[in-house]
């Protein structure tokens, strides 16, 4: 209908979360989108080379077209390794859980 | 003849044109009432009341299916508005009322398994797979939903903590005594 579009760029850190509502032009990309944010300024550690970049919790690549609608995420990386974490846990003796076990999720929620 | 059914035949198309332009101009949207039940529930989405969410809900209290006090997130104060607009009896809620909470992600554990954002109905945690995942407080509705997926138990409720920010003066409650 029009000429721009509305998308979000985000950057989360645990104590504070930054939302920056943007209106760019039909096909900007996800690059445009964090330059436009002003969030480079602002947050120094943000490196694009190293922080990845997505749509939506899903990964992006910085020269992707952007649609209406859609929220940048600029991600940090973990500080966990998952493999270690999860051998930890079973030297522990703890359970994982895989995905989303809706029966099994349910009923523990029961018994507490 | 001929003129009694040009009559006839004029009446019908006048009225015909008044209904069509009725049905235009006062048209309505949905079923009103489920609209009006939705804005009084939390939107949370989080199906504590047992339907798949805050719309679902209103649609099943609407349609007289569901009572009015299956909303933990909407506390008391939810049950007595929609009590006052259905004319219903106000009910003590069906489950105890929490205070308000946020999640909070343990970022020293955290594995990116993307599992807790699959379970937020509201897109309020910013990750991506093998990515930091971190909950955006203002988004979060404490619905508890991201808890139970992580495979390595690094989320948390947290109460949020009356500030001067989110303090908001209480709404005056008077209890109706029955007399006699």
């Amino acid at each position: 209908m029009s000429e721009t579009m509305s998308v979000e760029v985000i950057y989360a850190l645990p104590k504070k979360q930054e939302i920056v509502p943007l209106k760019l032009p039909v096909g900007a990309t996800v690059r445009q989108a964090i330059e436009a944010s002003g969030l480079l300024q602002k947050y120094s550690e943000i490196d694009l080379a190293k922080n990845k970049l997505g749509v939506f919790a899903k990964l992006a690549k910085p020269d992707a077209a952007l649609r209406d609608k859609d929220r940048v995420e600029v991600y940090r990386p973990l500080i966990a390794d998952p493999k270690e974490m999860r051998k930890q846990r079973a030297a522990e003796g703890k359970v994982m859980k895989k995905g989303a076990g809706e029966g099994e999720a349910e009923t523990e929620g029961n018994t507490k | 003849m001929i003129a009694s059914i040009a009559v006839m035949a004029f009446g019908a198309l006048l009225l015909g044109a008044a209904l069509g332009y009725a049905s235009v101009k006062f048209k309505v949207e949905g079923n009103p009432l489920v609209e009006k039940i939705e804005a009084i529930l939390p939107q949370t989405q989080c199906g504590q009341c047992g339907y798949p969410g805050c719309k679902p809900y209103a649609e099943a209290i609407a349609g007289g299916e569901a009572d009015i006090n299956l909303c933990p997130p909407g506390g008391m104060e939810g049950v007595r508005k929609l009590a006052d607009l259905l004319g219903r009896e106000v009910k003590p809620l069906d489950a105890e009322e929490k205070p308000k909470q946020v999640a909070i992600i343990d970022e020293l554990m955290c594995i990116g398994c993307t599992l807790c954002i699959q379970a937020c109905p509201v897109d309020a945690i910013v990750g991506a797979a093998k990515q930091m995942h971190t909950i955006v407080g203002s988004l979060c509705t404490g619905c508890e939903l991201c808890v139970k997926p992580c495979p390595v138990e690094c989320i948390r409720m947290e109460p949020i903590v009356q500030n001067i920010d989110n303090w908001k003066w209480k709404y005056p409650v008077v209890d109706i005594k029955r007399v006699a």
